[in-house]
């Protein structure tokens, strides 16, 4: 390879590298606004599904631990929701926890995942998640796993199906000693 | 030895500026699953679902059209040393493009296709088709050639994914086909079923192949 070959490679590869650089700068400079706004909207979509009857969503904090406060019209907390993230089969999960005054379980919502389509994925399916509607930290165990517990795994997703329910028992625990 | 003898007319036919079988070549005779064997991996992956299959094939005609568009435009400009750098290059910048406008644009899409939008870089059709294709080859035949390969991967994924969607799950596109009766072979659904639905396919092709040959 001559001289004039590897400084003629240098410069194309610099060439392209910096245009292509150039032009992903302004695709995201366009994009990201959109973008931030399906986020928060998705978001705010998210905590509407858990408590439909809430009006105000206010972001707080305890001890380092965010939650979201959710107000009724009158400005009466009617419960929290918690952002969890728990180890799955294909990554992390991201999933919102919506939690009563009683430390009940209101609604579930999974906001982000990596698993396995048709099989981790139906994680997000209402059947499975209005399994732990109303449950209480001791019945938060995988049928399978133990006698007390009260939540089917889905079918070939055991793992997917455990990260869930750790999360939200680990959750609980945390809350009832004292967020 | 066939595979030989084809480049070989290909090349002599290359003398045409547009020539319409380097698109059905995609979708039939190479075509990207069943012959040349690239991008095994996503298809596997991804062929759960009717659905994910479908935007995966739609995300990948878009990349592996304007890759292979970019690739032949400036094949002539790359010194031989340095192309896969910049064929990677040029790819990752389409992949990226296409995950930002899908998450602006079309953010239920870019949900459900996750992890295996940005895959699509090591997706080695993409990297196949600029090293084997469009570096020889003049910009339109370039794009024929994307497309054709692209609409030949997602109408096998298309196939793939229903059968294991409709064995595995008993549903299609989501939709319930044989009631509540109906229990599913689950293995159709893990990666074991999508082996097995494309050696079938495979299978099928060859045979196809070999008796229209009389061979």
């Amino acid at each position: 390879m001559s001289k004039k070959e590897i400084f003629t490679g240098i410069i194309v590869l610099t060439f392209i590298c910096v245009l292509s650089g150039y032009l992903l700068a302004q695709v995201y400079k366009t994009t990201k606004p959109k973008i931030e706004e399906i986020k928060a909207e998705q978001e705010e979509k998210l905590n509407k599904e858990i408590f439909p009857e809430g009006e105000k969503f206010e972001e707080k904090e305890i001890n380092g631990v965010k939650y979201i406060s959710v107000l009724d019209s009158e400005g009466k907390e009617i419960g929290k929701i918690f952002e969890v993230k728990s180890f799955g089969y294909g990554g992390d999960i991201y999933f919102k926890v919506g939690v009563d005054n009683e430390m009940k379980i209101k609604k579930i919502k999974i906001k982000e995942h990596n698993e396995t389509p048709g099989l981790g994925a139906k994680i997000k399916d209402e059947k499975f998640l209005n399994q732990f509607t109303g449950k209480t930290k001791e019945e938060i165990y995988l049928k399978k796993d133990k006698a007390e517990g009260k939540i089917d795994a889905i079918t070939g997703a055991t793992i997917s199906s455990r990260a869930i329910v750790d999360g939200v028992r680990k959750l609980l625990e945390k809350i009832e000693n004292g967020e | 030895m066939e595979l030989e003898n084809f480049w070989r007319k290909l090349k002599m036919e290359n003398k045409r500026l547009i020539d319409f079988k380097v698109f059905l070549n995609g979708i039939w005779r190479e075509n990207p699953i069943l012959f040349i064997m690239l991008g095994l991996c996503p298809t596997l992956a991804v062929s759960g679902s009717v659905r994910d299959a479908l935007g995966m094939g739609i995300a990948v005609i878009f990349v592996l059209t304007g890759s292979n568009f970019v690739v032949s435009l400036i094949r002539k400009i790359v010194p031989n040393h340095v192309r896969i750098p910049v064929f990677i290059v040029v790819i990752a910048t389409f992949v990226t493009i296409t995950d930002y406008i899908l998450a602006a644009y079309s953010p239920q899409i870019h949900k459900n296709l996750g992890v295996y939008l940005p895959l699509i870089v090591v997706n080695c059709i993409i990297l196949g088709r600029a090293e084997g294709f469009a570096s020889k080859n003049n910009v339109f035949n370039s794009i024929l050639d994307g497309l054709g390969m692209g609409i030949g991967f997602t109408l096998i994924i298309f196939i793939i994914s229903s059968v294991r969607e409709i064995l595995g799950n008993g549903t299609f596109m989501g939709r319930n086909i044989f009631g509540s009766n109906f229990e599913p072979f689950l293995i159709m659904i893990m990666p074991p079923g999508a082996f097995f639905v494309i050696g079938f396919l495979i299978a099928l092709k060859q045979k196809i192949e070999k008796g229209s040959k009389k061979c």
